[in-house]
C-alpha cells in the first residue's frame, strides 16, 4: 500500500514534468514574435506619395513660414507670438528639429528605399531620384554642409559625417541625371494617381528634372560661374523641355489632406500668426501690382478696404487695434477661412521656370530671348493667381519693375525681382534663397525685432542645425551662426 | 489513468491512517510586553511543513506527530521561540517583541516563506501597520522613507496619481527600471501610460500598480537586488515588491473589521511670485530714457509697469462698460484658486476560518475629489478581495486569491496643453484676481456670451475673458474632461499536494486582466472678443475645433508555476531543500486609440462621440502585442545548525521576444548567510551583541525585451508638421513610409550581475538593530532603442549597448531609545547612497541620447551618472562667472550642449520615530533626497511671463550677478553693462531651467489612540483605534527651488524622470482615521 503510494506520487510528478518539458519543446509556443501591427515591406508605388507629401510639408509649411518671414512677404502678427524668434533672428536649434526630421526621415529615406528597392519600377525610381535631388537642394540651401553620402544608411551609419555643400551640389546633378535616365526607360509600371504631382506623366517629370537642374546650376552663378555655365550648356545641348506648368500638389478640405500651412494653423487653434509685411506690400503698391490683393486679404482701415501691412518685425511697437492683412486663401494663409485648405504647394512654378531660363539667357549661358522669357514668367504668375492676360499686359507695360533693361546685370536684377513677386506666399523659401544668392530684390530691411544689436544690420543667411543633431550625431561639426553665408553665397 | 485515480484514493487512505495517530496541541500566544493576544503567529512543527496560525484572540491548535516534537512560534516583529511539546496538550507562549531580525518570517520570491536569518541578501519587510502609517492611498507611496535602497517618486500624491519605485538606482537605460510588483505570488501589471498628446501636455492616469488596496496588504517584502529576485526571472531584474495580502486564521471566530479614513488635501508647494509688476510689457523709452509701458489688457505677460495701486480699467469693454480695479498685486491669486480636496477611504473585511480552511473577504472604496475647484479631479475606486485556503484530508491543499477593482476617474491635464489649468494659472498677470473669474455666467469672464458690437448690432458667440492668449482656467475646468474607467481582475489559484512530509508539489496559476478605457474630451468653440473696437481684434478669435479621443487598453497576463520541493534532514545539524520549478507566462495587450479628425475636430459642439468627427476618424494607435516566456528553475537551500545558510538558484528562460539563436538564456545565483552570533551565545559578548549575521550573494539575471524589436517595419503615411500633419489615405492615394525605429535581428539578452555583502546586527537584546549592505550591480548588453541622427533616415535604433554600474550602500538603524513602563520611544532611520556610472556604451560611442523634451536632452555619457541633463545654457568663464554680451548685458549662451547634472539623488535618508504612551502612539517620518537636479518648466513659463520671483526687483539696467565681459579674450568683471530682464527671461537658454532637486519632506505623521481590552470590555468591540494622520505634509527645498515639488513629474512613473513640465502640483493629505473590529 505504502509503496504503491510513493510510486504513484512519483509517477504523478513525472507526468507533470514530462508534460511541461514537452511543452517547452514546443517551439511553436514561443514563435509569436512576428509583428502583426506593421508590414515588413513596402512597394515603391506606396512609398512615393509619402516622399512627395513630405517635400510639400517642408516647403509648404515650416520653410514656407520661415522663408516667408525672412523673404519679408510676411511678418509676425502682434496679436500672436508663434514666430517671434524668426523676427528676432535668435532661432533656437530646436526650431529645426522637425524640418530636419521631415527632410531626412520622411522625404529622403523613403526616396532612398524606392531607389534601393528590388522591385522593377524604373519610373518610380526616376521620380525618387528627382525628388531626392530636390530635397537635398532644399536641405543644403537651408543648412549649408549636410550629411550626404554617409546619410540614409540606416543601421550602417547612425552618425553620418557632413559633406561640403559643393559636394552636395555635385550629387544633386548626378541624382537628376540618374533620374532622367530611369524616367526615359522604355517600359515600366505606370504610377497613375499614386504620383501626387504629375499623376505619373513622365514628360512632365522630365521637364521638372531639367528645370530643377537649371535652378541648381544657376545657384552656383556666384561661387563657380564657369561650372554653372558648363552645366547649363550641357542641359541645353540635350534640347530640353522645361516646366510649363507648376510642379505642385493639390490639397482638399478633408482633415489631414489640407494645405500644410493651413493645417498647421488649424493645429494652432487657427491663430493668425503671419500677416503682411510692408517690405513686400510697399513694392507691390509702388508698381501698382494687382497681384497684391491676390496674395493678401483686403481689410477695412479708416473706411478704405486695402492690403494693410506693418513694418517687418514690428510686432512689439504696433498698435494692436490696427487691422493688418493676413495672407490670402490662395496661398493657404488665412487661418479663419477654410478655403485656405485647398491651396496648392508648389515645388516649382511655371513662372519660376521661365525666370530661370531668362536668367540663363541673360547670363549668356543659354540660347533664347531673355525678354520673352521674362514677360512669360510674369504672365504665368498673373494667371496663377486668377488674373487675366490683359491685367498682365497692363502691368508689363506700366510697372517700373516689369521693364526689361538692356544691360545683362540689370536684367538679372529685374528677373530676380519679378521672380520674388511671383513667389509671394507660394515659394517663400526659394525667394529668400535667391535673395541670398543675388541680393535681389534689394529691399529687405533689418527686422525691428532683431536681437543682433542695433549696429548690426545683418540678416539671416542660413538656418541653423537642429538640436537633435547636436545631441545624437557623433560627427556633428558644430553650430554655425545664422549670419554666416553658405558656400554658394558669395 | 485509472491507476492514478486509484493511487490517489490509496494515498488518502494512508494519510487518514497516519492522522489517526496524531494528537492536538492548543494554546494561546501573547505578547511579552503587553500580555495581549497575538494573532497571525506562525506555529510550526519543527522539521515538518505542518503549520497553523494563531487566530484573532491568539489561539492556535496544531496536530503533532513524531517523537520529541518541537513547536516553533514565529511572527513578524517578534523573536521566534521553540518549545518542546513533551507530554503537554496545552502550551501557552509569550513572545518577546522588537528584535526585528530574530526569527522573522519573510515572504520571498514565488511566495516562499523563509526565515529572514537564513537569507543571504537584504529583504526588508513592512507589515500592514508600518505600511499604513500616513494612510497613503498608494502602496508604493507608503514605502517612501521606510526602507533603505528604495527610491519612490510620488508625483502629485493624490489618489490615483502615478508613483515610481526604483530599487538601487536605475540600471536599464530605456527599458523599465521599476521593481516588479508581485501579489500573492503572481506578478501584476504596473503599466503607466501617460495620457494626452505627448508628455508636453500630459494627463496622469496613474500607474496600475497603485490599484492595490493598501489595507488589503498584510506585508510587503522588498527584494532589492537580482539575488533576491532570481526566481522571478528576467522581469525582476530591477528587484521586486513581494506583497502578501491578508488571510483569515484557522479555527478562529469570524472577525469583522471596519476602517475609515477621511483626508483633506491642499497644494504642497506653489512657486514664489514677484509682486511688483503687472499686466503688460515695455514699449520703448521716452526722451529722458525712462521705460514706457503698454498696459495691454489682453496680455498674459506681467512685464508691465510697476504697481501704482491706482484704480484703472481692465479687461474688455463690454456693452460700453469696462471693469475697474486697483493696479496692484494680488499675492495669493494662484493659491486661492485651489480648494481643499477631500477623500474618504472605507474598508470592511470579514475573516476567519475553520480547522482546515481560512477566508478573508474585504471590500473597499476610495472616493476622492482633489484640489481643483468643482468636481473635475475625481478618483473613485471600488474593490473586493477574497482570499481563501483550505486543506483537504488527502494531503492536498488549495488556495484562491481574487481581487476585482473598478476605477472611475477624471484627471485634469498638466503640461502646456490648452487644457492645462496650471499652465494657464501660472501665466496670469500678478494683478488679475483669478478667483474673481470663476463665475462663467458673468459676461466679463465667460465664453459664448452675447452683447452689442461696436456697430450697435447684437453679437453672439463672444468671449469676455480678459486674456487673448490664455483661457480662463475655470472654463477649462468646465469644458475639458479626461475620463478613465478601469475594470480589473487579478488573482491566483493554487493547488498543492504533500504526498510525504518531505515532498511538496504546488501548482499555481495567476491571471491579471484589465480593461482601461480613456475618454479625452476638449471642447469646440469659436469666440470673438466682445471688445472688438479696443485692444482686442476680431482677427484673433479664441478657437478650438474640439476633439474626442478614446484609448482602449486591454492587458491580459497569465502566469503558471509548478514547484516541486523536497526537504531532507541529513542529520541533526545539516538540512537541505531543493525546489525545481517551471514557469510559463504570457502577456497579451491590445491598444486601440481612435479620435475625431485631428484637423477637423468635432462637428457639433458638446457631443463627444466618434460619430461627431468632422472628417475621417483618426486611428491613432492600433496595436497588439504578445509575448511569451518559458522558464525552468531550481532553488537549493542548505543549512548547517542555526549558523550557516547557503542558497543557490539556477534558471533558464526561453523568450519569444529574442532572436531564435539567442532566445535561451541561463542565469545562476548563490548566497550565503552566516549567523556568527550563534558562536558567541555563551560568551559575555552576547550581552551587548545579541544578534549578528553577515551575508553575501552573487547573482546574475538575464532579461529579454519587448516584442517586435527585431525587424524594420513600415507604417501608414503620416507626415507631421509642428502642429498639423498630412495623413494618408490622401483622397484615394495610399502611402506607406519607413518606420522610425531600426530593429536588430541579433539582439542578445541583457545581463545584470550583482554582488552584495551585508550585515545585520542586534545589540542589547536587539534594542538597537543595524542593517547594512554594500552592493555592486553591473548591467550589460542593455537593450535600448536609442535616438540616432535623423540623417541616417531613422529616429531610433535597437541595440545591445554598454554597461551601467550601480554601486552603493544602504544602512538601516532602528533603536528603542527610551523605554519605561507606559512609555517607549523608537527611532529609526535609513541612509542610501547609490552611485550610477555609465561604464561603456558602444565601441567608439561615448554618449547616447535617452530622450528629453523641448531643448533639454537626457543622455547616458561614459563616465557620467545614468540620466544626465544635456542642453544649451549660459556661457561661463573658467571661474564659473557668467559671460554677458558687452552690448546688451544679457548672458551669452554656450554654442553646444553641456552636461547639467543628473536627476538621480546623491543620497537619500530618512528619520522616523514611533512613540507610545499608554494607549497613545505617535509616529513621524522625515525623508530627504539630496543632490540631483530637475528641469522646471514651471520656472520657464513664469520667466517667460514675468511672474516668477526672479523676474522681480529692478528690471531695467540690472548687472547680471557675478558676470563678466570678454575683452580681448580676457574676462573682465562686469560693473557697467546692465541688462533688461524683459529681454532676457522670456527667451533664456533651457539650461537655466535646471534646478536643484533636493528636498526634505515630512513624509508622514500620525497620532492614534487604541482602546484597551479593559476599556472595551462592556462593548461588543474587539478593538478600536482612532487617529489623526498626514502624509506629504511639509517640504523644505533649497533657495534655488522656488518653483515646484521636485517629485512632480510629467512622465508620471515613466523613464523620462526629472521633468516638471508644469505638471499639476503635489498635495499634502491629512485627516482622521478609525479602525474598529468586532
Amino acid at each position: 500500500m505504502r509503496n504503491q503510494n510513493i510510486f504513484s506520487s512519483k509517477k504523478l510528478l513525472l507526468l507533470l514534468l514530462v508534460s511541461t518539458i514537452s511543452f517547452a519543446g514546443c517551439k511553436k509556443y514561443l514563435d509569436v514574435n512576428e509583428n502583426p501591427n506593421n508590414p515588413p515591406t513596402a512597394a515603391p508605388a506606396l512609398l512615393l506619395p509619402a516622399v512627395e507629401a513630405s517635400v510639400a510639408q517642408i516647403i509648404g509649411n515650416s520653410f514656407q513660414i520661415n522663408g516667408g518671414v525672412w523673404a519679408q512677404y510676411w511678418t509676425q502678427n502682434p496679436a500672436a507670438s508663434q514666430y517671434r524668434t524668426y523676427e528676432r533672428y535668435d532661432v533656437a536649434n530646436t526650431n529645426y528639429d522637425r524640418p530636419w526630421l521631415t527632410i531626412y526621415r520622411n522625404a529622403l529615406i523613403n526616396a532612398e528605399l524606392i531607389i534601393k528597392s528590388t522591385e522593377f519600377s524604373p519610373y518610380t525610381k526616376g521620380m525618387a531620384y528627382v525628388l531626392k535631388a530636390y530635397t537635398f537642394q532644399v536641405a543644403t540651401d537651408a543648412f549649408g554642409d549636410i550629411p550626404l553620402t554617409d546619410a540614409l544608411q540606416g543601421i550602417d551609419n547612425t552618425s553620418p559625417k557632413y559633406a561640403t555643400q559643393e559636394l552636395v551640389y555635385d550629387s544633386i546633378f548626378n541624382y537628376i541625371d540618374k533620374g532622367i535616365v530611369l524616367l526615359n526607360s522604355p517600359i515600366g509600371p505606370e504610377l497613375g494617381e499614386q504620383d501626387m504631382i504629375f499623376q505619373g506623366d513622365r514628360t512632365k517629370w522630365n521637364a521638372f528634372a531639367n528645370t530643377l537642374k537649371l535652378r541648381a546650376y544657376l545657384r552656383l552663378s556666384q561661387v563657380n560661374p564657369s561650372k554653372a555655365q558648363a552645366g547649363i550648356a550641357a542641359i541645353y545641348r540635350a534640347n530640353p523641355r522645361f516646366l510649363t506648368e507648376d510642379a505642385a500638389i493639390q490639397y482638399s478640405t478633408t482633415g489631414g489632406n489640407q494645405n500644410p500651412l493651413f493645417n498647421e494653423m488649424v493645429g494652432l487653434n487657427r491663430t493668425q500668426n503671419i500677416i503682411a509685411s510692408s517690405t513686400a506690400v510697399n513694392q507691390f503698391n509702388n508698381n501698382n501690382d494687382p497681384r497684391v490683393s491676390r496674395f493678401y486679404n483686403l481689410v477695412p482701415v479708416n473706411g478704405d478696404t486695402i492690403v494693410s501691412s506693418i513694418r517687418q518685425g514690428a510686432y512689439a511697437s504696433t498698435s494692436l487695434s490696427l487691422r493688418v492683412s493676413p495672407p490670402s486663401v490662395l496661398v493657404g494663409g488665412t487661418a479663419a477661412d477654410g478655403r485656405s485648405a485647398v491651396a496648392p504647394v508648389k515645388l516649382m512654378s511655371a513662372s519660376e521656370s521661365y525666370f530661370l531660363q531668362a536668367e540663363a539667357v541673360s547670363r549668356g549661358w543659354a540660347t533664347g530671348t531673355a525678354t520673352t522669357l521674362f514677360t512669360q514668367g510674369i504672365r504665368e504668375s498673373f494667371t496663377a493667381v486668377g488674373l487675366t492676360a490683359t491685367d498682365a499686359t497692363a502691368y508689363i507695360t506700366a510697372a517700373p519693375d516689369a521693364q526689361f533693361p538692356a544691360l545683362p546685370a540689370d536684367q538679372i536684377r529685374q528677373i530676380i525681382t519679378q521672380k520674388y513677386y511671383a513667389m509671394c506666399g507660394f515659394q517663400g523659401f526659394e525667394a529668400w534663397t535667391e535673395w541670398r544668392r543675388t541680393g535681389y530684390p534689394n529691399i529687405l530691411v533689418r527686422s525691428a525685432a532683431s536681437t543682433l544689436g542695433a549696429a548690426n544690420q545683418s540678416l539671416p543667411l542660413r538656418m541653423i542645425y537642429p538640436n537633435s543633431e547636436i545631441t545624437t550625431n557623433m560627427n556633428f561639426p558644430g553650430i554655425i551662426p545664422i549670419t554666416t553665408p553658405v558656400w554658394w553665397d558669395k | 489513468m485509472n491507476k492514478l485515480v486509484l493511487s490517489f484514493f490509496a494515498l488518502m487512505f494512508a494519510v487518514l491512517m497516519v492522522n489517526a495517530q496524531n494528537r492536538a496541541i492548543s494554546g494561546i500566544v501573547t505578547g511579552q510586553d503587553d500580555g495581549q493576544p497575538l494573532p497571525g503567529v506562525s506555529v510550526r512543527l519543527k522539521g515538518t511543513q505542518t503549520g497553523v496560525q494563531s487566530d484573532a484572540s491568539g489561539k492556535y491548535s496544531i496536530q503533532i506527530t513524531g517523537s520529541n516534537p518541537v513547536l516553533v512560534f514565529s511572527s513578524i516583529g517578534f523573536a521566534s521561540k521553540e518549545v518542546p511539546v513533551g507530554s503537554s496538550t496545552a502550551i501557552n507562549v509569550t513572545l518577546a517583541g522588537d528584535a526585528a531580525e530574530l526569527g522573522e518570517i519573510v515572504v520571498t520570491a514565488n511566495a516562499i516563506k523563509r526565515e529572514k536569518r537564513t537569507l543571504g541578501y537584504s529583504a526588508p519587510t513592512l507589515n500592514n501597520q508600518d505600511l499604513m502609517q500616513g494612510q497613503n492611498s498608494s502602496v508604493t507611496n507608503s514605502l517612501a522613507g521606510k526602507i533603505a535602497g528604495v527610491n519612490i517618486t510620488t508625483t502629485s500624491n493624490t489618489p490615483g496619481s502615478s508613483s515610481r519605485i526604483v530599487l538601487r538606482g536605475g540600471s536599464s537605460i530605456s527599458g523599465n527600471n521599476q521593481a516588479l510588483i508581485v501579489v500573492d505570488g503572481v506578478p501584476i501589471d504596473n503599466s503607466s501610460v501617460i495620457g494626452g498628446a505627448s508628455s508636453l501636455e500630459s494627463v496622469d492616469f496613474g500607474n496600475r500598480g497603485n490599484d492595490i488596496n493598501p489595507d488589503d496588504v498584510a506585508s510587503v517584502t522588498v527584494l532589492k537586488g537580482p539575488a533576491a529576485a532570481a526566481l522571478y526571472g528576467s522581469r525582476a531584474s530591477n528587484g521586486a515588491l513581494i506583497i502578501t495580502t491578508k488571510t483569515g486564521t484557522k479555527s478562529a471566530k469570524t472577525s469583522i473589521t471596519f476602517s475609515t479614513s477621511n483626508a483633506f488635501s491642499s497644494v504642497l508647494k506653489l512657486p514664489d511670485f514677484q509682486n511688483e509688476y503687472g499686466q503688460g510689457y515695455s514699449a520703448g523709452t521716452d526722451d529722458d530714457g525712462n521705460t514706457l509701458y503698454e498696459n495691454d489688457p489682453k496680455e498674459n505677460w506681467s512685464w508691465g509697469a510697476p504697481f501704482t495701486g491706482v484704480v484703472q480699467p481692465w479687461g474688455q469693454e463690454i456693452d460700453g462698460v469696462r471693469q475697474e480695479k486697483a493696479y496692484s498685486a494680488i499675492k495669493d491669486n494662484v493659491k486661492d484658486f485651489f480648494k481643499t480636496g477631500f477623500s474618504t477611504t472605507n474598508n470592511l473585511s470579514l475573516s476567519g476560518g475553520s480547522e482546515k480552511s481560512t477566508f478573508f473577504l474585504g471590500i473597499n472604496s476610495l472616493n476622492s475629489n482633489q484640489v481643483m475647484p468643482g468636481n473635475k479631479d475625481t478618483y473613485n475606486k471600488y474593490g473586493v478581495r477574497f482570499n481563501g485556503t483550505t486543506e483537504f484530508t488527502n494531503n492536498f491543499y488549495a488556495g484562491v486569491s481574487v481581487n476585482y477593482s473598478k476605477i472611475n476617474s477624471n484627471q485634469p491635464a498638466g503640461g502646456q496643453a490648452s487644457g492645462s489649468i496650471y499652465d494657464n494659472l501660472l501665466q496670469t498677470p500678478r494683478d488679475i484676481p483669478i478667483t474673481g473669474l470663476s463665475d462663467l455666467s458673468n459676461k466679463y469672464n465667460g465664453y459664448g456670451i452675447s452683447g452689442t458690437g461696436a456697430d450697435g448690432l447684437p453679437r453672439t458667440g463672444q468671449y469676455g475673458y480678459y486674456g487673448a492668449y490664455t483661457v480662463n482656467p475655470y472654463y477649462i475646468l468646465d469644458t475639458y474632461d479626461n475620463f478613465n474607467d478601469v475594470s480589473r481582475i487579478t488573482g491566483s489559484f493554487n493547488i498543492g499536494y504533500k504526498p510525504k512530509s518531505w515532498l511538496d508539489i504546488k501548482e499555481r496559476v495567476g491571471i491579471d486582466s484589465y480593461s482601461e478605457r480613456r475618454r479625452e474630451q476638449s471642447p469646440k468653440y469659436t469666440f470673438l472678443p466682445a471688445d472688438e473696437a479696443g485692444n482686442y481684434s476680431e482677427d484673433n478669435p479664441q478657437t478650438s475645433n474640439g476633439s474626442y479621443q478614446i484609448a482602449q487598453f486591454n492587458v491580459n497576463e497569465f502566469v503558471h508555476d509548478l514547484m516541486v520541493t523536497a526537504t531532507h534532514k541529513f542529520n541533526e545539524d545539516f538540512q537541505g531543500s531543493l525546489m525545481i520549478g517551471n514557469n510559463i507566462r504570457q502577456r497579451y495587450t491590445s491598444t486601440v486609440t481612435t479620435a475625431t479628425n485631428a484637423s477637423g475636430g468635432l462637428v457639433v459642439p458638446g457631443w463627444y462621440n466618434l460619430d461627431n468627427s468632422n472628417g475621417p476618424i483618426d486611428i491613432v494607435v492600433d496595436n497588439i502585442s504578445r509575448r511569451r516566456l518559458f522558464g525552468l528553475y531550481a532553488d537549493l537551500n542548505l543549512s548547517y545548525k542555526n549558523l550557516l545558510f547557503l542558497e543557490a538558484t539556477a534558471r533558464n528562460d526561453w523568450s519569444s521576444t529574442l532572436p531564435v539563436a539567442n532566445k535561451s538564456f541561463f542565469y545562476p545565483s548563490v548566497s550565503l548567510s552566516f549567523l556568527f552570533s550563534e558562536l558567541l551565545k555563551e560568551s559575555s559578548v552576547s550581552n551587548v551583541l545579541s544578534y549578528g549575521k553577515v551575508r553575501t550573494s552573487y547573482a546574475q539575471v538575464g532579461n529579454d525585451t519587448d516584442p517586435y524589436q527585431l525587424l524594420n517595419t513600415y507604417s501608414r503615411g503620416e507626415i507631421n508638421g509642428s502642429f498639423g500633419s498630412t495623413n494618408f489615405p490622401f483622397g484615394n492615394v495610399a502611402a506607406l513610409m519607413a518606420g522610425t525605429t531600426l530593429g536588430n535581428a541579433d539582439l542578445k539578452p541583457e545581463k545584470t550581475n550583482s554582488f552584495e555583502i551585508g550585515t545585520e546586527l542586534g545589540f542589547f537584546k536587539s534594542r538597537l538593530s543595524v542593517d547594512f549592505s554594500y552592493y555592486v550591480n553591473n548591467s550589460k548588453n542593455q537593450i535600448l532603442s536609442i535616438p540616432i541622427s535623423g540623417a541616417s533616415g531613422y529616429g531610433f535604433r535597437v541595440i545591445n549597448a554598454g554597461e551601467i554600474q550601480n554601486k552603493g550602500v544602504e544602512l538601516s538603524l532602528r533603536g528603542t531609545v527610551l523605554k519605561a513602563k507606559d512609555f517607549s520611544m523608537e527611532l529609526y532611520g535609513t541612509y542610501t547612497k547609490n552611485n550610477s556610472e555609465v561604464i561603456s556604451l558602444l565601441p567608439g560611442v561615448s554618449q547616447l541620447s535617452l530622450g528629453g523634451y523641448s531643448g533639454m536632452g537626457i543622455v547616458a555619457a561614459v563616465g557620467h551618472p545614468y540620466g544626465e541633463f544635456y542642453g544649451v545654457t549660459n556661457r561661463t568663464d573658467e571661474q564659473g562667472r557668467t559671460i554677458v554680451s558687452a552690448t546688451s548685458g544679457i548672458p551669452l549662451t554656450t554654442t553646444s550642449a553641456e552636461y547639467l547634472g543628473s536627476y538621480n539623488p546623491k543620497y537619500q535618508a530618512s528619520l522616523g520615530t514611533n512613540i507610545t504612551y499608554k494607549n497613545w502612539s505617535l509616529n513621524a517620518l522625515f525623508d530627504t533626497k539630496h543632490g540631483g537636479v530637475f528641469y522646471s518648466r514651471t520656472k520657464d513659463i513664469m520667466a517667460f511671463n514675468g511672474t516668477s520671483a526672479e523676474t522681480g526687483g529692478q528690471r531695467v539696467g540690472v548687472i547680471y550677478p557675478n558676470s563678466v565681459i570678454i575683452v580681448n579674450g580676457q574676462s573682465v568683471v562686469n560693473t557697467t553693462v546692465g541688462y533688461d530682464k524683459e529681454s532676457y527671461y522670456p527667451a533664456y537658454s533651457d539650461g537655466q531651467n535646471i534646478v536643484d532637486a533636493s528636498y526634505v519632506k515630512l513624509r508622514n505623521m500620525g497620532l492614534s489612540y487604541t482602546f484597551s481590552k479593559q476599556q472595551l470590555q462592556n462593548s461588543r468591540l474587539g478593538a478600536l483605534t482612532v487617529g489623526v494622520f498626514g502624509n506629504n505634509l511639509f517640504i523644505w527645498t533649497p533657495g534655488e527651488n522656488k518653483y515646484a515639488d521636485p517629485e512632480v513629474n510629467s512622465a508620471g512613473a515613466g523613464n523620462a524622470q526629472g521633468f516638471d513640465f508644469t505638471a499639476n502640483p503635489s498635495v499634502r493629505n491629512y485627516g482622521i482615521n478609525l479602525k474598529v473590529s468586532f
